[in-house]
């Protein structure tokens, strides 16, 4: 059987760009946040030096064998899902996976993590991390909704739920998802704000809050893997709506682009706003987001 | 069972690698101690920008690298702060804030503080005054920079190997002693 | 002028005749009482006279007259007055009734009294360890405990450094100037 070199490689770059890209672009955050508040900040390097320092740290205390296997769910949920996005169009190395239906998987992916998360953190048996889990899986409830709802309107509207196909329905600039159906826009984009975890909806993992919830027992080489599947799982996330909504990309620069003016709505709210209880988030999110997911599907019907 | 943090490694540029990573980024464990405290807000935000050098603040003693001791400490204390140390991952590094720390300070005749900090954890760095100001601070963090570029920063090897020196001093001062065991 | 406070001093002496009541200044008027009269004037000033507010209470060690000394302020809210009463026990057998049912707040006072000086209050039931942990030994605010020899004794002190004794020559020999001559006299440490 031929051996596809080309499509081998593409496997095995995609995470070390993902990995480099969300990186740079935690510390182009913390650099943006500065600037608002009136400060220089930290160099834009800086969370490559944070995950090589925690790399480093000689002891790794840990509970037991699940809670190890924790951050390896969640780098293997982000993973996974990087494969089933196509990074940039019509390109045979960075096209990765695609089947039938690989959007309705996707879906569930990108929970499963989370799900791994939960299960390493309840053998720590610290009362903090329970009640950060139950709070995230809660608002997870909150902004699912509006998302599928999104999703199932555009995957009517082009009668597909093969994301490559849809990535292929906008070869005009025209025909871009985010002008043909503006609603399924709106509510993605609401439901981004509670998938990415800035304010208004970090209460799962704030330092004040909670001693920093889940993440709390966590110290040294499992933080550093969890810091790498956060940012891998970022990247996924906005080169997913990249591909949905605004026609994907066709080479590396166009990419960064378009992914960077998607993260800056998220990032932008988040540096002034204040943070949402659990019940006032998923009440947010069922309110105007799921009338506006409501209003794409029966437009498309009608 | 120890591990083997001694271990000298062969190869000279990974241990460069490490230290430059290191010093860069310190993550500070959000606990005061003392009334020392009060000088760690302005420091960390807008005008003495500390973030510029890679110090931020870290919520629980797992994920953190520097513990503050800002000013004096009762015995009630000095329990809840042996075992917050305890529970850090090595490397970690401990700076006392302020005279309290260095010779007892304002509280030397007090019945309830205790006078030297070296007796009972290792210091790596001292920084004096009462409170020190932010500018004061940050060459404090400056110097605890310089001192792991060079590998002179071992606070955490020292108390291993002196443990027992450490342990009786600290069950002089503190009578009811019911810790758990040294978490490694 | 001090209209208001004489006239309560005068109604205070009517129903007490064994206290002594002085104004000491505008708003505040300072009774001083037998140890068991303490009670009863305490409920006569908050019911009859509207002194509803308890702000403060504290103890203050005789050691000459081998007595403690009990202090209780009071504050009015409408006429804005403040009365403070004293009152004496004996330092050996120190005991008092607690007035844990006239304001809740007496209970927190009196266990920090009773840490801190050693007073036993009856009635109280939560009286025993409070701020301090684990003590063991007399209690820390009477005069005759020596703090100074505890803590030389039980914490390590560190030593002096021997070329920086004097502050004012330290600071001058840092900074390469000299003392200047008015100051000459206090820089010879006794």
């Amino acid at each position: 059987m031929d051996i596809n070199w080309i499509k081998i490689a593409g496997f095995v770059l995609t995470p070390v760009i993902a990995f480099v890209v969300g990186v740079t672009y935690g510390g182009l955050v913390r650099n943006i946040t500065a600037r608002i508040q009136n400060r220089f900040g930290p160099p834009v390097w800086q969370n490559f030096l944070d995950i090589t320092k925690l790399y480093s740290k000689s002891t790794a205390i840990h509970h037991g064998w699940m809670q190890r296997l924790g951050p390896a769910f969640a780098l293997t949920a982000s993973v996974t899902s990087l494969f089933f996005i196509p990074v940039l169009r019509d390109s045979e190395m960075f096209s990765l996976l695609s089947f039938d239906g690989d959007l309705i998987f996707l879906l569930y992916m990108m929970v499963f993590g989370s799900l791994g998360m939960a299960l390493g953190v309840g053998q720590t048996g610290n009362p903090n991390s329970a009640i950060g889990v139950s709070r995230g899986l809660s608002q997870m409830v909150g902004y699912e909704i509006p998302f599928v709802l999104a999703l199932v309107a555009i995957m009517v509207q082009y009668q597909t739920t093969n994301l490559n196909e849809i990535l292929a329905a906008q070869s005009q600039f025209t025909d871009w998802i985010i002008f043909q159906n503006p609603f399924a826009f709106a509510a993605g984009m609401l439901a981004l704000l509670g998938m990415m975890g800035y304010a208004p909806f970090d209460v799962v993992t704030a330092p004040a809050e909670l001693a920093s919830g889940p993440p709390s027992e966590f110290g040294g080489k499992y933080l550093a893997v969890m810091m790498t599947s956060r940012s891998i799982f970022a990247f996924a996330k906005l080169v997913l709506f990249t591909d949905l909504f605004l026609g994907g990309a066709d080479n590396f620069i166009t990419l960064v682009i378009k992914t960077f003016a998607i993260y800056m709505f998220p990032v932008l709210t988040g540096i002034v706003n204040p943070r949402f209880r659990t019940e006032h988030s998923i009440q947010f999110f069922w309110k105007w987001p799921t009338v506006l997911g409501i209003l794409a599907i029966i437009i498309v019907v009608w | 069972m120890t591990p083997n943090i001694n271990e000298k490694d062969k190869l000279r540029i990974r241990e460069i690698v490490q230290n430059f990573a290191r010093k860069h980024s310190l993550w500070v464990l959000a606990y005061g101690t003392g009334c020392g405290a009060i000088e760690i807000p302005p420091t960390m935000t807008s005008r003495y920008d500390a973030e510029r050098f890679g110090i931020t603040g870290s919520a629980t003693p797992r994920q953190a690298d520097v513990l503050l001791i800002t000013g004096y400490l009762s015995t009630k204390t000095l329990k809840r702060v042996i075992r917050t140390y305890e529970q850090m991952q090595a490397p970690k590094y401990v700076i006392g804030f302020g005279s309290c720390t260095i010779n007892g300070g304002m509280y030397w005749d007090s019945y309830n503080t205790i006078n030297a900090l070296d007796r009972y954890i290792p210091v790596d760095v001292y920084i004096n005054g009462c409170m020190p100001r932010p500018e004061a601070v940050i060459e404090g963090f400056i110097k605890l920079q310089n001192l792991i570029a060079e590998g002179k920063a071992n606070g955490a090897e020292k108390y291993m190997e002196n443990l027992e020196w450490y342990r009786e001093n600290q069950k002089k001062i503190i009578h009811n002693w019911q810790m758990p065991d040294f978490n490694w | 002028m001090l209209e208001k406070e004489n006239k309560l001093a005068e109604q205070i002496k009517k129903t007490f005749h064994s206290a002594e009541v002085k104004v000491m200044r505008e708003k505040r008027i300072s009774v001083q009482l037998r140890s068991n009269l303490i009670p009863p004037f305490l409920s006569y000033a908050k019911e009859l006279l509207d002194f509803k507010h308890l702000a403060h209470m504290s103890c203050v060690d005789w050691l000459e007259d081998n007595e403690f000394e009990l202090v209780f302020i009071l504050w009015n809210y409408d006429e804005q007055i403040q009365i403070i009463s004293k009152t004496r026990i004996p330092r050996d057998k120190a005991e008092f009734v607690s007035l844990k049912k006239f304001w809740i707040q007496a209970e927190t006072y009196e266990r920090e009294i009773h840490e801190m000086y050693g007073v036993d209050f009856e009635g109280n039931n939560r009286l025993g360890e409070f701020i301090l942990e684990d003590w063991e030994g007399m209690p820390p605010m009477r005069r005759d405990f020596d703090t100074r020899k505890y803590s030389r004794e039980t914490y390590f002190q560190r030593p002096g450094r021997e070329d920086a004794k004097d502050v004012r020559e330290t600071i001058t020999k840092h900074s390469g100037e000299e003392v200047p001559d008015f100051a000459k006299n206090y820089t010879i440490r006794q």
